[in-house]
């Protein structure tokens, strides 16, 4: 410790920031990078919502709330919409559902080898969805998919114009993927509530004679409420921002029935070119997340 | 060892049946990319016959090894960045009750809840405008920024907690508040680094709305977007893209198996 005061006195003979100065340096870089990337794009976004321009024209029209009003009576907008729904409820239901069931079983059922099946569970949640959007196109596939032949194997008739190429059944079937990823994410967010729960409770409980499911329902979901809320934010956040899957598997078709925000900004800026609509769809997006990002923020404070 | 019960049947009956879910389709885009062409399309299920490894070398050929490259120089310099810069920054807030202090944490939280999907047109046309197109700088200067929110929240609670004595020592010996930091704040931080760097680095080895709109040229693909192009370039040529997504997943996947207790204590923080 005698050489590191020598050291550092050797560095305060230089000329000192002020303590305001110094906070400054420390902060600009994270400020700037925000600003540029984050804030700045935010309100062109929203500028932009107002204009008609295309990729690469200089001059912006303007165009009041035509692109909004062009939103709301474009029959594709709400299917998007609406799907977003689906995956939204549907990924809360079946994620948020079987991965408080499963992180229940890890945390108590199991006397051996919970963290193999946790690895186990998790281990999609580090795949890239755009790897797992293809994997299963290929499971999915009529022709050499691995789902078919097992279900022509047991004698059943697969969809004929194919999972992922049937309008009625397409988006369910990505919900499923979706599930197929991330339960496991959930269960292990789940599971880091259920081992605050000091064991204690359910001892006592035991006396009381609350084992098994009753002990579940009076003890283990009211201590985790709060984890929940906040899967639950994290999945709907999640179900409004979904894209890769999407558009690695149906780019939104066949016939938009797959569509959803992020899939049809995507398309209506780069694929059409119409910058100003797909700003404005962008800014619909953008509220939704805000309102949801507060309330997390709300939450997560609370708990 | 508690006797085996019909409700423990049941319940090791339900997460193996699980796991198996989730293994079935990983073991099977293996077994794929070790078929020929036709083998797969007569019988999907089975082994493959002949264990060959053409499929690999035709889709290491499009590039994979390239697209890893870059996928790593990415992840790297974007996590570095994040890291430094929340650090700096999260220091400062928690060091601080200043009003204007606390303007600028919640500015920065606020970023947190703006998806890069909202503000892909702006953002696509500054970075075009700038002429970074193809270039990495054009997603690791965003994937930085979009990085930034969470992990200032994530630092800034570690601070909080953070003994001030070694502070104040410093100080003392006339240590600067950039020096501290740096010199003694940063290297005692690696729980928080750690969890930080992991939970970023998942979502950025990943991210691919932003690299597929700013990186158009085969040479500066990442992964997400290059397994796109082999999709592309293989037309019915399952096989090569079963062994391309395998040269893709499984080294990410043995890495998570080998650290798992850390990927989760990390990624489960979004919790709190």
């Amino acid at each position: 410790m005698t050489a590191a005061p020598a050291r550092l006195a050797a560095v305060s003979a230089r000329p000192q920031v002020g303590a305001r100065g110094s906070a400054l340096i420390l902060l600009a870089p994270a400020l700037g990078l925000c600003t540029i990337f984050i804030f700045i794009p935010a309100v062109l976004a929203i500028a932009g919502s107002f204009f008609t321009f295309g990729i690469t024209s200089r001059v912006w029209e303007p165009a009041g709330l035509s692109n909004y009003a062009r939103a709301f009576a474009d029959p594709v907008f709400w299917i998007a919409l609406r799907n977003n729904l689906i995956i939204v409820l549907g990924s809360i239901v079946l994620q948020v559902g079987f991965g408080t069931i499963l992180a229940a079983i890890l945390d108590r059922g199991l006397p051996r080898y919970a963290t193999v099946f946790r690895t186990v569970i998790f281990a999609p949640m580090v795949v890239s969805a755009v790897a797992v959007a293809l994997i299963w196109q290929v499971i999915l596939d009529p022709n050499v998919g691995a789902l078919n032949a097992i279900i022509k194997a047991v004698g059943l008739t697969p969809p004929t114009l194919g999972w992922l190429g049937d309008p009625a059944i397409s988006i369910w079937v990505i919900l499923m993927i979706a599930c197929w990823q991330y339960t496991g994410f959930m269960m292990v967010l789940i599971l880091a509530g259920l081992q605050g729960i000091p064991k204690e409770l359910y001892e006592a409980a035991s006396l009381d004679g609350a084992r098994g499911l009753t002990a579940f329902r009076h003890i283990t979901l009211p201590s985790i409420r709060n984890v929940l809320i906040v899967a639950v934010l994290i999945t709907t956040i999640g179900g409004f921002k979904v894209f890769d899957l999407i558009y690695a598997t149906t780019q939104g078709g066949p016939a938009n029935a797959t569509q959803v925000l992020g899939t049809y900004i995507y398309l209506q800026a780069f694929n059409l070119g119409n910058m100003g609509y797909a700003n404005a769809i962008s800014v619909i997006l953008l509220g939704i997340a805000v309102v949801l990002g507060w309330v997390q923020l709300r939450v997560s404070r609370r708990a | 060892m508690p006797a085996f019960t019909r409700a423990r049947v049941i319940l090791y009956g339900f997460v193996s049946l699980w796991s198996l879910l989730v293994l079935l389709p990983l073991l099977w885009m293996v077994l794929a990319s070790f078929k020929s062409r036709r083998e797969l399309f007569m019988d999907p299920l089975g082994l493959p016959g002949e264990w060959s490894g053409e499929a690999f070398g035709r889709a290491w050929g499009v590039g994979m090894g390239q697209f890893l490259v870059n996928s790593l120089l990415a992840t790297a310099a974007s996590v570095v960045v994040i890291i430094a810069v929340s650090g700096m920054a999260a220091y400062v807030l928690a060091r601080s009750d200043a009003g204007w202090t606390r303007a600028i944490y919640l500015l920065i939280v606020a970023g947190f809840a703006v998806p890069v999907q909202a503000v892909l047109v702006p953002l696509y046309q500054m970075i075009s405008g700038a002429g970074m197109l193809n270039n990495l700088a054009a997603i690791v200067l965003p994937y930085a920024a979009y990085g930034i929110p969470f992990t200032t929240v994530l630092f800034f609670a570690f601070f909080l907690d953070f003994p001030r004595e070694l502070e104040e020592a410093a100080r003392l010996d006339g240590c600067s508040r950039i020096r501290t930091f740096f010199s003694v704040i940063l290297p005692l931080s690696g729980p928080a680094i750690a969890s930080a760097a992991i939970f970023q680095a998942v979502f950025i080895w990943n991210e691919f709305v932003l690299a597929l709109l700013m990186l158009t040229s085969p040479g500066n693909k990442t992964l997400p977007v290059g397994i796109i192009q082999l999709r592309g370039e293989f037309t019915a040529d399952w096989p090569a893209v079963m062994a391309g997504l395998s040269i893709a997943v499984l080294p990410i996947l043995l890495i998570f198996v080998l650290a798992q207790k850390y990927f989760v204590r990390s990624l489960a923080g979004l919790g709190k």
